[in-house]
């Protein structure tokens, strides 16, 4: 293993970097390129690193901004693609409707138990990118302020396009539920 | 703080990016209302289970292998 702390400190994230370059290219082999690419450079520009900073940070800036500029554009996603339909959903109302309207149970815990891993990662990958790229820098544990400032968008836009992506994936996961029949949530009119 | 205000702020509170004087307000109306506190802990939930599910890859040994192999030639011998 590597000797250099930095080194070593860095491929701790390994991990964390291939996972999220993964969901962003949605292919194996980009995923792979990108991380490589993102080690390549952070050891080039290491000088530029402040030690006793974020490294984590660091390094998922790097692997973004090579995302943005070598990868984005072979995605085959329109670029701006919004999500206005969902901004109204909520989960809890159309819990909710389910509890009164079917069967005795408990419709949010068959929801969240029934779904399989495979599943939430493939709504993941419907979701347009600019909205993907935030749930993800999320799920990772970054703040509103690293997210704007990795993407280099106002944190305003990181709220809402991590709102509506939630949303989007909510919809996607209780849509699919009801379409597998998943026990509570089966059979019931949809609204919202 | 009513129930609107409160949705409102549901992510913000949700991913601790509130000011302790909101998250005080927020847990004070949660502590009350039959309304909110279900949808909190829904929310709560389904974040959860989609951090579960997006943090429990590994990278491939080989990529792991290759990233150690480049760190390696890159770096300077040591003495």
């Amino acid at each position: 293993m590597a000797s250099d702390p930095f080194e070593a400190e860095a491929l701790t994230f390994l991990d964390a970097l291939y996972r999220t370059a993964l969901r962003m290219t949605r292919s194996e082999a980009d995923a792979e390129d990108l991380v490589q690419e993102t080690y390549i450079k952070a050891l080039r520009f290491r000088d530029q690193f402040t030690p006793g900073t974020n490294l984590k940070a660091w390094l998922f800036r790097i692997l973004t901004n090579t995302f943005i500029n070598s990868y984005r554009r072979r995605q085959t996603q329109p670029e701006f693609t919004e999500l206005e339909d969902v901004d109204e959903f909520s989960l809890y109302r159309r819990m909710s409707d389910l509890r009164t309207s079917s069967a005795p149970g408990d419709p949010e815990a068959e929801l969240m138990s029934g779904l399989v891993d495979s599943e939430v990662k493939d709504a993941l990958a419907e979701l347009p990118e600019k909205f993907r790229s935030v749930v993800l820098l999320d799920v990772e544990g970054f703040s509103y302020k690293e997210i704007a400032e990795m993407l280099d968008i106002p944190i305003g836009t990181v709220m809402s396009r991590l709102h509506r992506g939630r949303k989007f994936l909510q919809k996607r996961l209780l849509d699919l539920a009801q379409q597998r029949g998943i026990a509570a949530v089966r059979a019931t009119p949809q609204k919202g | 703080m009513d129930c609107d205000d409160c949705v409102d702020r549901l992510f913000a509170f949700l991913d601790t990016e509130l000011s302790e004087e909101e998250v005080k307000s927020i847990r004070a109306h949660l502590e009350r209302c039959d309304d909110c506190e279900p949808e909190f802990a829904l929310e709560a939930r389904f974040l959860d289970l989609l951090r579960q599910c997006c943090t429990s890859d590994v990278a491939p040994a080989e990529l792991r292998q290759r990233v150690v192999l480049r760190l390696r030639s890159a770096s300077p011998p040591t003495p």
